[in-house]
């Protein structure tokens, strides 16, 4: 008889198959076991786990937006050296090289010497030619350039009889305001040949500051003896005017035409030169907060105080240095507008730019111009990122050029067409 | 600036000639600098009642060298030392001038005392005795043929 089963009420008809023989060998470890990543500590007191700290700061960094980013990047005040552009330290020019690491091609990029080749080619040719030496400019306009230069310079000099200015106030009062003429003039005279120039903003005494650090020195006394600094630096420029652009202009030369520039090494410490050190608030600043449209850098135009004047050089027999405090202006100048444009666009220490940012400057007393290029082609400065980076930020520049000659009875004698030729070329400048 | 001088010289008038000579009484002492310095620069130790100016002319007129900057500071001498009778002794204070020279001139300080070559005279007492010190050397060190172990052990 048939043995009552203890068997379910619903018997199923399929039952899985051996139930009891469950088949060990093929459930293969396909899961690997899930072990958090072996990582050094945060917080011991090790050299790893401050490589992890620094390594995480950069992660944070490299993550957040821009304004954050200058935020982190500025936050802890520490002793810097304050680099001034305008310096009366001697071979300053040689030392600023190597702070921000540009060489110094003297002349002018072949943008505007192509244009001084063809004059030289040009002057055989009959007079009758319509196109002057400026491509894109009429004869007629650069005529009536010429005019608002004599006019400007005859406002100031002969028109308004201005009487002796205050000791060491004489450029502030005689040539300020002909520069701040000029430069408005210009921009607006050119605004119909350059499509940049309806757009741009045209600062007055602007603000430009940039914060970088360069090398590093071991600390000689105090509780952190022994250990690496690197050291800071710090720029607070004042241009005279300058203008500011929506778009980029195009480079000079390729960045790796740069690798073989030659960078003056410097092992001596900055203090020597003479330089001193503070601390306060790290700015970085263009002319204009960050949301500005008109955030790429075009052309900054400096005068020369009465300090550094040539004339104030030559009586105390140091008539050498007018070069190397123009060339010493012009860089740490450039240097900090090109880097903090850099900065707003947020390329870092350890994010390096990708296209290289031009600016341009023309530095005068009110007689003499020079006129500068810079193009940065790197801001990894500091001793990690800059171990392997072959660019050089490179720096073209001219001797100082004589405008005009002189004054004499409403004329302006000797009005120097080459360098009114430069100056409208270099605020031509357009991609 | 004092200018003693213990001629008395005729009463000047217009025209006259120029007979007074003025020397400083001030001397410079150039120093090797504790900390490297760049090589346009030399340093100084200069009386305390000179100037910067001072410094510039004294060197330029005196000694014909091109000066272009001069920088000064005054070295505190220190007060801490105590004699044998616990009083505290004082060692003097000085300036340091720090001179920048123009037209790209560069100057090291030279080195005063060169390493000489003590090589004694062949023949003489100095030699020998260096040679018998160089023999006794030798036969302090351990044999070469055992290529660095020692003689602890072994025979």
């Amino acid at each position: 008889m048939a043995a009552r089963t203890r068997l379910p009420l619903l018997f199923p008809k399929n039952l899985p198959p051996f139930r009891n023989q469950r088949l060990v060998q093929t459930e293969a470890a396909a899961k690997d076991p899930a072990y958090p990543p072996i990582v050094p500590s945060r917080t011991a007191k090790s050299k790893s786990a401050l490589r992890r700290q620094v390594e995480e700061h950069v992660q944070k960094v490299r993550a957040s937006p821009v304004e954050e980013k200058l935020a982190l990047i500025t936050r802890i005040q520490r002793q810097k050296f304050v680099v001034y552009p305008q310096t009366f330290a001697r071979d300053a020019d040689r030392w600023y090289q190597h702070f921000t690491k540009t060489a110094y091609i003297p002349g002018l990029p072949e943008k505007f010497t192509r244009g001084q080749e063809h004059t030289g080619g040009e002057e055989g040719s009959p007079p009758a030619a319509a196109q002057t030496t400026v491509p894109g400019i009429e004869n007629d306009a650069f005529a009536d350039i010429r005019s608002l230069i004599s006019r400007v310079i005859l406002q100031e000099h002969w028109y308004q009889k201005k009487r002796r200015p205050f000791l060491f106030r004489e450029q502030e009062h005689m040539v300020g305001p002909l520069l701040r003429n000029l430069v408005s003039g210009l921009t607006y005279s050119l605004a119909k040949y350059n499509p940049l120039l309806p757009l741009c903003s045209l600062d007055v005494n602007p603000q430009v500051n940039f914060y970088w650090s360069r090398g590093q020195r071991i600390i000689p006394r105090g509780h952190r003896s022994g250990r690496l600094e690197p050291t800071r630096f710090q720029i607070d420029d004042h241009p005279h005017t300058q203008i500011r652009i929506t778009q980029q202009l195009p480079e000079f030369a390729p960045l790796e035409a740069s690798y073989d520039a030659e960078v003056p090494e410097i092992t001596l410490a900055p203090n020597l030169m003479p330089m001193f050190r503070r601390q306060y608030d790290n700015n970085i600043f263009t002319g204009s907060k960050l949301p500005d449209p008109a955030r790429y850098g075009h052309t900054q135009f400096h005068l020369v105080p009465d300090r550094y004047h040539r004339d104030r050089m030559a009586r105390q027999q140091q008539s050498d240095q007018v070069e190397v405090f123009l060339r010493a202006n012009g860089l740490a100048s450039l240097f900090a507008w090109t880097g903090a444009q850099a900065m707003y666009q947020g390329f870092w220490n350890y994010e390096d730019v990708t296209r290289p940012f031009v600016s341009q400057a023309v530095i005068t007393d009110g007689h003499f111009f020079s006129f500068f290029c810079y193009q940065l082609n790197t801001v990894a400065l500091s001793v990690e990122t800059d171990a392997n980076n072959p660019r050089k930020n490179l720096l073209w520049g001219t001797e100082s050029l004589r405008l005009y000659e002189s004054v004499q009875d409403g004329e302006v004698v000797g009005l120097n067409d080459s360098v009114i030729k430069l100056l409208v070329q270099f605020l031509m400048n357009q991609p | 600036m004092l200018f003693t001088s213990p001629l008395r010289y005729p009463l000047y008038q217009l025209g006259n000639p120029q007979l007074r000579i003025f020397r400083p009484n001030w001397f410079l002492t150039l120093v090797r600098p504790g900390k490297e310095q760049p090589p346009d620069t030399a340093q100084f130790r200069i009386p305390m009642e000179m100037t910067k100016c001072d410094v510039k002319n004294y060197l330029e007129k005196i000694y014909n060298v091109p000066v272009g900057a001069v920088r000064t500071r005054i070295q505190f001498g220190s007060n801490k030392k105590r004699n044998h009778l616990s009083q505290k002794v004082k060692q003097p204070d000085y300036k340091v001038a720090y001179v920048q020279l123009a037209q790209g001139q560069t100057f090291t300080f030279p080195d005063i005392f060169p390493e000489k070559d003590r090589t004694a005279a062949e023949g003489s007492v100095e030699e020998m005795q260096e040679k018998f010190l160089e023999d006794e050397k030798q036969k302090q060190k351990p044999d070469p043929r055992r290529g660095g172990v020692t003689e602890w052990f072994g025979l």
